[in-house]
């Protein structure tokens, strides 16, 4: 009997050395081409076009480091970064509150919890482009919802993307209404996973639903909430679609998120070099967020397959 | 006495966030199928004279038939491609026999690959597209997005082929299965759900996808959907109804799709941090 089993065990291991040759390497090296193909190579070819100097769209030679001092001396740039900065931190700070809020509310024992929480994620299913036609049918002032709306209320239209800042906040009020789902889904599987105990125990103890959120909830999904805060901010950074169709970063530059700025600079003026210049700031800007997104997603995702 | 009132504040609550939900995309359907004389009229919640023409328009005057076309071809396409060779790649992965250092390299750089802002990744494949001779064609887009796609693929398969348990595959090369037969005739078929949830995920982001789109295609026979949808903007004077039409057309087929893989959702989104 055991002579058997050594005997099985050693023809396994022939098997796997036959693999061992070489096998995995073959099996994973066109995956790693094609990511290589979209991501290293145009990175490298981003530096080097950022090092280039062109005029209406065609590379005249290298210039060295100014692409890099017009860009750090212009003031659309710090604007745009400015915008951009704004942005992220008033949406991403918003939908944590709300999302966490919700998942609060839907994590109990609701009636119809399926059919709601697969309404509230609608939102963000909608292609981000499509979120931008929904929110100019809304806004707009001559057929829209909120001129009305402000009408009935006694106040004054506010034509929404008209002026800076309500154009800014609108925005931010789109992004709250796309995004929140994603932290509310987010948080609601972390949630499920909780044991209930101490939960409970508070609460027959008679402390407030406030008090058990803070001291008991909140902990516990604090690492779920960190990879949803994280992801988030990142994406929030990256906008483009939903700005490009309702305001194209107007009035002025009042909505002119860093993605559109970057895109302008590229694709309607053609300074490619500039543009490269500029979005590689952005990305040694960001990534330290980087940094922190992998350990913290990597960490989690051993976690939760270590758990399963 | 108080615990009724708070369960209807609670309730009153959840009302509230699913209707500011849903009103929005509702108000857009609603849009679309109603007359230019009514969408001028004021506020109203359904359409006064129900009416296709918004569609009828898109599809005769407005190439969204060869959108549509153009967006599942390459969705088809990049994705096909994509899950083959990062399921392969995400084995290779599970295997003890790799290396620990080229395991760690892929799946870090799945994820920068995945988290990168396009706008980043825009510009300079723009002049590499162009260097050879891609830009404006189906191909050049089916190229990037199937290397994007590929980092989805490795990242979220490599999760769900690592829950398989080894034994079962190792039982598999013991009853003489080559890797490549043990993958295909044991591993897939129990990796299978998995592997719907990520060509799903990774249609529905394909799909969606606009920046690239937009940067990298400028005529009706290589542009997708997306940018089609946002063609009706940006003219002298927006032509509500059809915009509305469109926005319909480019939300509803995945709006479906996304609410069937719920479930799978958040493992998606997360890229596999929370299930």
């Amino acid at each position: 009997m055991a002579g058997e089993a050594i005997s099985v065990q050693g023809r396994a291991r022939v098997a796997e050395r036959a693999i061992a040759a070489g096998s995995p390497y073959l099996l994973i090296a066109p995956a790693l081409l094609f990511m290589a193909a979209v991501s290293v190579y145009p990175l490298f070819y981003g530096v080097r076009a950022s090092l280039a100097e062109y005029k209406y769209g065609r590379e005249l030679g290298f210039q060295g480091l100014d692409n890099y001092r017009r860009v750090l001396a212009d003031d659309v740039f710090w604007q745009a970064m400015y915008v951009t900065l704004r942005f992220v931190l008033i949406a991403v700070t918003l939908e944590t509150i709300l999302g966490v809020a919700l998942a609060v509310l839907l994590s109990r024992d609701l009636r119809f919890a399926g059919l709601i929480r697969t309404g509230l994620i609608i939102p963000m299913t909608v292609a981000p482009v499509v979120v931008g036609i929904v929110w100019r049918l809304i806004y707009a002032s001559d057929v829209g919802i909120v001129n009305p709306l402000f009408r009935v209320a006694g106040l004054t239209p506010p034509d929404v993307l008209s002026h800076g800042t309500s154009a800014f906040l609108g925005l931010v009020a789109v992004d709250v209404w796309e995004w929140t789902p994603l932290i509310m889904l987010i948080v609601l599987a972390g949630l499920h996973g909780l044991p209930r105990e101490p939960i409970e125990g508070a609460r027959v103890d008679g402390a407030s639903e406030l008090r058990v959120f803070f001291d008991h909830t909140l902990p516990l999904v604090r690492p779920v909430l960190l990879v949803a805060i994280i992801l988030r901010t990142i994406d929030a950074i990256g906008t483009f679609d939903q700005v490009f169709v309702l305001t194209k970063g107007g009035p002025g530059t009042s909505t002119q998120l860093i993605a559109i700025y970057g895109y302008n600079t590229a694709f309607r003026f053609s300074q490619y070099g500039q543009a490269s210049a500029m979005m590689l700031l952005v990305l040694v800007g960001m990534s330290v967020l980087l940094v922190a997104a992998i350990r913290t997603i990597r960490g989690a995702a051993k976690k939760a397959t270590g758990a399963a | 006495m108080r615990s009724r009132t708070r369960t209807v504040s609670m309730y009153g609550a959840i009302v509230l966030a699913v209707v500011i939900a849903l009103f929005p995309i509702w108000w857009m359907i609603v849009t679309s199928f109603k007359q230019p004389v009514d969408i001028y009229s004021g506020v109203s919640l359904v359409p006064q004279h129900f009416t296709m023409d918004n569609y009828a328009e898109l599809f005769r005057d407005r190439h969204f038939g060869s959108y549509l076309g153009n967006s599942l071809v390459v969705v088809a396409l990049s994705v096909g491609i994509s899950l083959a060779v990062g399921t392969l790649g995400a084995y290779a992965l599970t295997r003890s026999t790799i290396g620990e250092r080229i395991r760690r390299l892929s799946l870090v750089g799945a994820l920068v690959v995945r988290m990168v802002p396009p706008i980043l990744l825009a510009i300079p494949l723009y002049i590499v597209l162009g260097k050879l001779g891609l830009l404006d064609t189906k191909l050049g887009l089916i190229f990037v997005y199937a290397g994007l796609n590929v980092s989805l693929v490795v990242w979220m398969m490599e999760s769900y082929l690592g829950e398989i348990p080894p034994e079962i595959e190792e039982a598999a090369l013991v009853d003489g299965d080559t890797p490549l037969s043990a993958l295909r005739r044991i591993v897939l078929p129990l990796a299978a759900p998995g592997m719907v949830a990520t060509a799903i995920f990774s249609v529905i982001v394909t799909y969606n996808e606009f920046l690239l789109a937009l940067s990298f295609t400028s005529t009706p026979n290589s542009q997708t959907i997306t940018v089609g949808v946002s063609t009706l903007i940006g003219k002298i004077q927006i032509e509500w109804g059809p915009m509305a039409a469109a926005g319909v057309i480019g939300a509803v087929p995945i709006i479906v799709f996304a609410l069937l893989v719920q479930r799978h959702f958040v493992r998606g989104l997360t890229l596999g941090a929370i299930k």
